[in-house]
């Protein structure tokens, strides 16, 4: 369909991705079993279902708190309430893990930066500074050049 | 018993979240869902697959059978009550003896 913006080439609906799907099935059995296509298809459908339902609940309970954004506390209350309590827990230790982990990627984006010791109005000020003496070296050369009346000088720096 | 340890490493997940943000806004009633609770849907989604999983493999190893069918997700639907979401999709096997009142 043209207006249907975004999705892999040949599907029709919003699903998750087969292939991955279909390694996680891979994962969780035993290496002798396998699944028959069709059920690993129906798997995929049923993913699709219990997102929409853990999507939904959580939504309603968002709206009955007047909040407008699902947040984590909502998903939680949802498979609590939808008989899923069981993965509360478990999801609840992935999730503070994905926390520390977005932390620490954010201190060390920072780090190298922090790591010089100046405060940013100083880095800016250092930086302004740079900016300036290559203002006038380049300046410099320009009225060398008009003086000497030689060809303009090559950004390739003074010999 | 088969358990699931994620695939990555502790703190990601496999299933693609721009992906899940995606079905998740099919439905036009969500205005917006932060991205903490995204992953946890996402979480919540990888642990239902592998208990999905496990239940049918249960009902396969029943059966003495080393493929997980159908019929196997269809009965482990029937037999919990928090599936009861998936009845549409997984019509429960009828078995022959018993037909459901009104068919002949």
């Amino acid at each position: 369909m043209s207006d249907y913006e975004g999705g892999p080439a040949g599907e029709d609906e919003l699903s998750l991705p087969r292939a991955t799907v279909y390694k996680l099935i891979g994962e969780m059995l035993p290496d002798d079993i396998t699944c028959a296509k069709d059920t690993r298809d129906l798997l995929l459908d049923c993913c699709n279902e219990f997102i929409h339902l853990i999507a939904s609940e959580s939504n309603e309970i968002c709206e009955k708190e007047a909040k407008k954004t699902i947040a984590a506390e909502h998903v939680l209350a949802a498979l609590q309430e939808l008989g899923f309590g069981k993965y509360v827990s478990k999801v609840q230790g992935a999730y503070d893990e994905h926390r520390k982990q977005q932390t620490e990627d954010r201190g060390r984006k920072s780090t190298k930066l922090s790591q010089l010791g100046m405060s940013e109005e100083e880095l800016l000020r250092s930086q302004e500074l740079l900016f300036a003496q290559a203002r006038m070296r380049y300046q410099s050369q320009a009225t060398q050049a008009q003086s000497s009346g030689s060809t303009p000088p090559s950004t390739s720096g003074s010999q | 018993m088969v358990t699931f340890e994620a695939a990555g490493a502790p703190g990601t997940a496999t299933l693609p979240a721009a992906r899940v943000r995606r079905i998740i806004k099919e439905d036009k009633d969500i205005s917006a869902c932060g991205a903490d609770s995204l992953y946890l849907i996402s979480r919540a989604t990888e642990y239902f697959i592998d208990s999905l999983v496990r239940e049918a493999y249960e009902f396969s190893r029943l059966d003495k059978r080393r493929t997980v069918q159908y019929k196997d997700m269809a009965k482990a639907v029937q037999s919990i009550e928090q599936y009861d979401f998936l009845a549409d999709i997984i019509p429960p096997v009828v078995p022959l003896k018993k037909p459901a009142g009104g068919r002949a």
